[in-house]
């Protein structure tokens, strides 16, 4: 029996694009090498103390391919050297815009990322932008080093974020682009969630709630249909199937029973949050900072932000009606970064609440149908 | 005072009882099978991690209130399970989220007190795949109505993945599984015999168990509940004759 330790590390604020709906505070900050024992030596020592054999690390940015492939051949080789002193892990996962992707990254991503990463792009794509050639410019680049990339022979999953103009296009349109136009067998959809300070763009992704679960329930109906069988995995459906058949199932961190103990971010200056939406946005909920505070695993026992993070799921059944819901156990209440987005505070019920719901509903009947084919077959 | 109700516990497979010590007593002990009663931080993290010769469990009473507890149970991972007992699961239902991470590490279960508002904490130790010991103690009519819905949940909610107990048992001595009778089910010590029982259709399951510590305690709430789980039984049975 383990814990699953992750780490958002960004070891950059900088980014090469200008996606009008980003939440992140940009700046031409990164992590220099000369700091990175310091912050592995911290990691480190919370394993250890957590009994933790394991730590995942989710490289990302701002963009992380700023920091170019020589930068990560060292910083790989200073953690995983410290990590095998120990007799620990780090196991390494890359997210980036593709945008500054270039074949002399593919020696470095199949060594250190096992040769896959993880990128983005939305459909239609309005929002993530070039700073010269706009957003058509950005899906031109971005689909060129895809192809790049695939014929690399990289393992490369999509996020898409959902927007109006997703909802506009239907589900059939989004799932082909994604599957036929661009080849891929893995991507994930992402409800999205106005970060950081207002912004004039926050409106198109104040979907209205029904139409979005409209949208989501006809997509897990087109993947079902074109996919599931194909070997496409599409999250978070696929898990969720697993997880309705009674199977191991790793939920998105959205549907964690408490994400506070699972996973933390660091940007490029030490600071330390929940995650990257919060160390990029919520200044007034940082825990500490790795190269200030001597102690990470006391800093994150002590600190008062955390708190409110360790203690929401519980004050959720308490006060809100989670506890009377059949999807209590996978759904533990949601996301407090969407919450907080959207209302404030944390200590609150996921705003996509019933758009969730309409999710586990049809996982749930496409699960068991699953299994009485299964039985049948037997 | 002691709380606890049970003084010794029974593994369902194992024929010896296991004694339940208090932490004091359990130092140096080497008479079998114990499980250590701990109602303490020094006393929990004293026995924690502790590999001795015959210890089985600890069982926590008093705790769950106590964050830095739990913080340390989730630690490095351990194969001594832990009965979380929760004497007021109305008050303290929440507070079971603490367990969420501790039960990725070592195994861990909760006891609960079939006290008024019981459902609250059944319902969220089932959706964190927590097992359950529910302890009914002698129901009144309320009491009885909140186990029925108990029994409902625990049989067809899709958040039940771990046992329910003693339901699951019952069940499945109804299906002709024999898992010993209440005491042994729910790992109590068995009171004394009661003549009335003799008669009653469910004797060789209840053993007297709801005829303690009253005697004089009218089972017909409780016999319907039986005779709900023997409905429920028949009809799994029926359908796996029909597949």
């Amino acid at each position: 029996m383990s814990r699953v330790f992750s780490v958002i590390l960004l070891p950059t604020a900088e980014c090469n694009v200008a996606c009008t709906y980003c939440f992140e505070h940009k700046e031409k900050h990164r992590l220099s090498l000369p700091l990175v024992p310091q912050l592995t030596a911290q990691l480190l020592d919370h394993l250890e103390h957590e009994g933790i054999e394991e730590c995942e690390i989710y490289w990302q940015g701002g963009e992380v391919m700023i920091m170019g492939p020589a930068w990560f051949v060292e910083a790989g080789q200073i953690m995983d050297t410290a990590a095998a002193a120990r007799g620990l892990r780090f196991r390494h996962y890359l997210q980036t815009n593709l945008i500054s992707y270039t074949p002399v990254w593919n020696e470095l991503i199949f060594s250190m990322f096992n040769g896959s990463l993880g990128t983005s792009m939305d459909f239609p794509n309005q929002h993530r932008k070039l700073f010269k050639g706009g957003s058509d410019g950005y899906t031109n680049v971005w689909t060129q080093r895809l192809r790049e990339a695939q014929e690399a022979g990289l393992q490369i999953g999509v996020i898409a974020v959902l927007h109006q103009g997703s909802l506009d296009a239907g589900p059939a349109a989004f799932y082909d682009y994604f599957t036929e136009e661009l080849g891929l067998t893995s991507f994930q959809v992402n409800t999205p969630f106005p970060g950081g300070p207002a912004k004039a763009v926050e409106a198109e992704f104040n979907l209205d709630k029904p139409a979005l679960a409209q949208f989501l329930v006809g997509l897990f109906d087109r993947w079902m249909e074109r996919g599931y069988e194909r070997g496409v995995r599409l999250g978070p459906f696929d898990e969720l199937i697993e997880h309705f058949q009674g199977k191991p199932a790793r939920l998105p961190c959205i549907w964690k029973e408490n994400c506070s103990n699972q996973f933390i971010s660091i940007d490029s200056k030490g600071t330390v949050a929940q995650c990257d939406c919060w160390v990029t946005s919520y200044p007034e909920t940082y825990f500490g900072n790795v190269f200030r505070d001597p102690n990470l695993t006391e800093m994150l026992r002590t600190s008062p932000a955390r708190r409110e993070f360790v203690e929401r799921p519980k004050h959720l059944v308490e006060h809100e009606d989670c506890l009377e819901c059949r999807y209590l156990s996978i759904c533990h209440g949601g996301c407090p970064v969407r919450t907080y987005s959207a209302l404030g505070t944390m200590l609150a019920k996921d705003p996509y609440c019933e758009v969730y719901k309409a999710i586990f509903g049809r996982a749930q009947a496409y699960g068991q149908g699953l299994l009485q084919r299964a039985r049948a077959a037997r | 005072m002691d709380q606890s109700p049970w003084r010794r516990r029974r593994r369902l497979d194992q024929p010896a009882l296991s004694s339940l010590l208090t932490a004091e007593e359990a130092q140096g002990y080497s008479q079998g099978p114990f499980v250590v009663l701990v109602r303490t931080r020094p006393e929990f993290e004293r026995w924690l991690d502790a590999e001795i010769a015959g210890l089985e469990g600890l069982q926590v009473e008093d705790l769950l209130g106590d964050p830095e507890v739990w913080a340390r149970a989730a630690q490095g991972s351990g194969r001594l399970p832990l009965d979380v007992v929760v004497a007021e699961p109305a008050r303290d239902f929440s507070a079971l989220y603490r367990l969420a991470d501790v039960r990725l590490v070592r195994p861990v279960g909760v006891t609960l007190m079939a006290r008024p508002g019981f459902l609250k904490a059944l319902r969220l130790a089932a959706s964190l795949q927590l097992p359950v010991r529910l302890l009914p103690g002698q129901p009144d009519a309320e009491g009885l109505a909140e186990l029925e819905q108990a029994l409902q949940f625990a049989m067809h909610d899709t958040r039940v993945e771990a046992p329910v107990e003693f339901f699951h048992s019952l069940l499945a001595s109804f299906r002709g599984f024999d898992q010993g009778t209440l005491w042994d089910i729910l790992q109590v010590d068995p009171g004394p015999p009661q003549e009335e029982c003799a008669s009653c259709r469910y004797q060789s399951l209840c053993a007297g168990f709801f005829k303690n510590p009253d005697p004089t305690y009218n089972c017909d709430g409780v016999r319907q509940i039986f005779s709900n789980i023997e409905s429920m039984a028949e009809e799994i049975s029926r359908d796996l004759a029909a597949s």
